[in-house]
């Protein structure tokens, strides 16, 4: 066959030439969803990776276009099922902001809980399934034992495990009672015993800091040139956060930090999500212990709502970094225009330079720590 | 991402700036630039340690007869810059993957889903439909997608 007949005229290569081409997914057991890495090959190091998506791709985006407002609300959860909490509640808070909408003080405060719920369920997940990827079976077991306890929390007050459609233009759909508070605090009180036996388990593990320690490294100035934000970025020395740099919802009430490493490789990724759930923690506590009395629910309910004329912009802190809505309105029902910026797909892209001159066996820690979602890439 | 530089001049190269009104809106500034002027702008912010943020497209042909690119400019200490460019429907811009390599897949990105061409581009191809598909399919006159009858997620 000659190059003229080729059907992948880019993997083509000369006689003589070493590189070879390593398909890594849509469907490797310990590749994340429906990511594939096309890796250039020489020997086990990769010359060149090229990260191939939209293997899940929904049509998000046009579907807000068909619809009035409040119907594009249960596709949010689905945009990132592990924290379905912080985009639904993020999409509320958008359209809120656009149209003046104001919310109950009881359910801004509910809404900071279950986000962060939510965002300590999400690195549960991810913890769990990077050990999975390192090859470590137990901690998977023990996360997933931790996860279910939130699931069943949120289940009980929302009515859904993880796709939640909790938020309302204005409040929220049902309120919390004492058996959410009680089972709120047993659940931090609980992580938090286990902390220690995750260190000794997993972080005091020399297998686990051979794979992870200085792999993977992600700087700075690549994070800016990508644009990577949330958990990677922190664990590179940059200690933004969209809870603190543009402070929505409340959030400016809570005293919290926000962890920060500056190896920035996949050990320091994974101490940034650790102490992350304990800041976490330390805010549902603060929200738990100051609860208004009053009604979660909006004080109007609008039928037909039409936001003002223009563009918006709206952005909140969900589990993988900053997530924003670039919403156009054109003054009817239905939105002009909705453009998820999610985190994940900025992370993602960054892939290509950070997985260059890297071992392939360093290619699933290195994009198992950096906790992409793919059906938020792909939307 | 750096905290709290200056904000980029940008006299000559946006034909017009104005402040946001971040309260409601979200942005801190806003303006609007030709689209031969796109690169130098990014070249200036990234220089200022501003990052690109997001960057997107609209269909605007029914009210504006045009498409218009939206870029957002952002750094640690919020200053949000919007940046909007208008460019007839076919038309080209340039590309900004050389002052802000996430400007790549943004592109691209726009390119499968509007159909807006990028010179200078180094990959210029599909990111989230299928390499064979024959339509762009954020366009307004692509179609809709109807909620299915009694169909699930």
């Amino acid at each position: 066959m000659n190059a003229s007949q080729s059907i992948m005229p880019e993997l083509e290569r000369a006689p003589g030439d070493e590189r070879y081409y390593l398909n890594m997914g849509p469907q490797h057991p310990s590749m994340h969803g429906v990511l594939r890495l096309l890796l250039t090959m020489r020997g086990e190091r990769i010359i060149k990776c090229e990260p191939i998506i939209g293997y899940a791709h929904r049509a998000h985006e046009k579907m807000a276009e068909n619809r009035a407002y409040i119907q594009f609300l249960p596709n949010t959860s689905r945009v990132d099922y592990l924290s379905g909490m912080i985009y639904n509640i993020g999409y509320c808070q958008a359209i809120e902001k656009m149209c003046g909408i104001e919310v109950p003080e009881r359910a801004v405060v509910v809404r900071v809980i279950v986000n962060e719920l939510n965002r300590i369920q999400s690195h549960l997940l991810w913890f769990g399934t990077f050990l999975l990827d390192l090859g470590g079976i137990t901690p998977f077991l023990y996360c997933f034992d931790d996860r279910e306890e939130i699931l069943s929390i949120l289940d009980r007050v929302t009515g859904s495990r993880l796709t939640y459609s909790y938020g309302r233009f204005g409040g929220l759909t049902r309120d919390i009672d004492e058996t959410f508070t009680e089972q709120s605090t047993a659940f931090i009180a609980r992580l938090r015993s286990r902390f220690p036996m995750y260190t000794a388990l997993v972080h005091d593990n020399i297998i686990f800091m051979e794979r992870c320690k200085g792999v993977g490294v992600m700087t700075p100035e690549v994070c800016a040139q990508y644009g990577v934000t949330g958990p990677c970025l922190r664990a590179s020395g940059v200690g933004y956060d969209v809870r603190r740099a543009e402070p929505y919802g409340g959030y400016e009430r809570y005293d919290f930090e926000i962890p920060t490493r500056t190896a920035g490789d996949c050990l320091a990724r994974f101490e940034v999500r650790m102490d992350e759930m304990e800041q976490s923690c330390r805010i549902i506590e603060q929200a738990l212990a100051d609860l208004p009395d009053g009604d979660v629910r909006p004080k109007k309910l609008v039928k037909k709502l039409k936001p003002p004329v223009g563009e918006h912009y709206f952005a909140v802190e969900a589990a993988r970094g900053h997530f924003g809505m670039y919403i156009l309105s054109d003054g009817s029902d239905t939105p002009a225009k909705i453009k998820l910026r999610t985190p994940s797909f900025s992370n993602l892209a960054a892939m290509e330079r950070v997985l260059e001159g890297t071992m392939v066996a360093d290619t699933i820690a290195t994009t198992g720590s950096i906790d992409i979602v793919l059906p938020e890439i792909d939307r | 991402m750096t905290g709290t530089s200056a904000p980029p001049n940008l006299r000559g190269l946006v034909s017009e700036s104005a402040g946001g009104d971040y309260g409601a809106t979200g942005f801190h500034q806003r303006h609007t630039a030709e689209p031969g002027h796109i690169v130098e702008i990014a070249k200036r912010f990234r220089e200022s340690g501003y990052v690109l943020e997001m960057m997107t497209c609209e269909d605007r042909r029914e009210d504006l007869d045009a498409m218009r690119l939206v870029y957002t400019f952002n750094r640690a200490v919020a200053d949000r810059h919007v940046v909007f460019v208008t460019l007839p429907f076919g038309g080209e811009a340039p590309s900004i993957t050389g002052e802000f390599p996430s400007g790549d897949w943004f592109e691209r990105e726009v390119f499968d889903m509007y159909g807006v061409r990028f010179g200078g581009h180094p990959n210029l191809k599909r990111i989230l439909l299928p390499d064979d598909a024959d339509f762009h399919a954020l366009l307004k006159d692509f179609g809709r997608i109807e909620d299915a009858e009694g169909g699930g997620e």
